[in-house]
């Protein structure tokens, strides 16, 4: 395969991924956490069946690396206001209790694997450090809606 | 106003004694750094090109709109986490800044010595930026740990712009391939 047919196989798995893989998903955080669940742990490539039927497995490599970074940017970016958003609609769409929620991600740091490899580190570090600013928010405004809500509330027992 | 020039010997005195303490922490921070990150066999991100980040996103650390925005929340314990986190970044940052502009200068200057045609001006020149964004990286890391970075966007931006007329000022090649080549030379 030439170069230039390589390349327009690449463009068309990005576009394939982005027109219907991940304009389904509702917010960017949620798209990073999916785009990195596509990495494998120990050799750090992604893979993605169907994608690599259409295209084969290096161009959706590709692909998926650049979608993974494209996203990464947009998330460092972000306004932390904006940010605080992001996680509360990815919290609503995960279905798990927010507290819970908010305390495994506080434990666990579970969105460290979600950064793309051969980024910026300062980059890295300023996403780490304003998701933890985030979940910090998060919490504080759970704390306020607990206050609100009367003790004898079973939703309070169960942490919902 | 008889005593003005001994007052302004001694102030003149006391700013040089403080740009040397300034140049001689910034270096041993460096060297800190640089041994630190020598030592250190398990970074996540090691062999990155590591080249200063962007414009824009300097200004995303030193936003004051972040800062606003936890303000309204009333929260000190909030307001305090954001300051230690951000206050992080933006140290990182601006040694970041210091230490990939000496490994870019410690780059040219090894190419120098080969170079037959090498203008006086333009290296003088260059050596003054160069001492100049030191300096202010050292200053900027001073201000950051004792005010916090919310208020120093414009050094920051001003830091930034130095960094990348340094950059212009070098015979070819963008920071970035300065970067990685300055990775090969690299002694550890």
């Amino acid at each position: 395969m030439s170069h230039l047919a390589k390349l327009i196989t690449m463009n068309n798995a990005y576009d394939d991924l982005v027109r219907r893989t991940l304009s389904g998903i509702p917010c960017d955080l949620a798209r990073l956490i999916y785009v990195a669940s596509t990495r494998d742990y120990n050799s750090g490539m992604y893979h993605h069946e169907g994608l690599a039927a259409r295209y084969g497995a290096e161009s959706t490599r590709v692909a998926l690396r650049a979608a993974h970074k494209d996203i990464f940017y947009k998330l460092v970016a972000l306004p932390l206001e904006e940010l605080v958003v992001e996680l509360e609609t990815y919290v609503r769409i995960s279905r798990e209790a927010p507290t819970g929620f908010i305390h495994a991600w506080q434990e666990l740091e579970p969105y460290r694997v979600a950064v793309p490899m051969e980024v910026d580190s300062t980059m890295v570090l300023f996403f780490l450090s304003n998701i933890r600013l985030a979940l910090e928010v998060l919490q504080l405004r759970q704390q306020h809606v607990q206050e609100r809500q009367p003790t004898s509330s079973p939703q309070r027992l169960l942490g919902r | 106003m008889g005593g003005s020039p001994v007052t302004l010997t001694s102030i003149l005195i006391l700013t040089s004694m403080i740009v040397v303490a300034l140049l001689l922490w910034v270096r041993h921070d460096n060297e800190m750094e640089e041994s630190s990150s020598r030592g250190s066999t398990g970074s996540k991100w090691k062999g990155v090109p590591d080249s200063a980040p962007r414009a824009e996103f300097v200004s995303r650390i030193f936003s004051r709109e972040d800062r606003e925005f936890v303000v309204l929340l009333g929260s000190p314990r909030l307001l305090r986490m954001y300051g230690k986190e951000r206050s992080a970044v933006a140290v990182d940052w601006a040694r970041r800044t210091s230490r990939d502009v000496s490994r870019i200068m410690r780059r040219h200057r090894l190419s120098s010595r080969h170079s037959r045609n090498l203008d006086v001006a333009t290296e003088t020149k260059l050596l003054l930026q160069y001492l100049r964004l030191r300096f202010i990286c050292g200053l900027l890391v001073l201000l950051i740990r004792s005010f916090g970075p919310y208020a120093l966007s414009d050094l920051a931006a001003y830091t930034s712009e130095l960094y990348q007329g340094i950059g212009r000022m070098l015979p070819e090649g963008s920071l970035t391939d300065r970067l990685a080549a300055a990775d090969d030379t690299k002694t550890y």
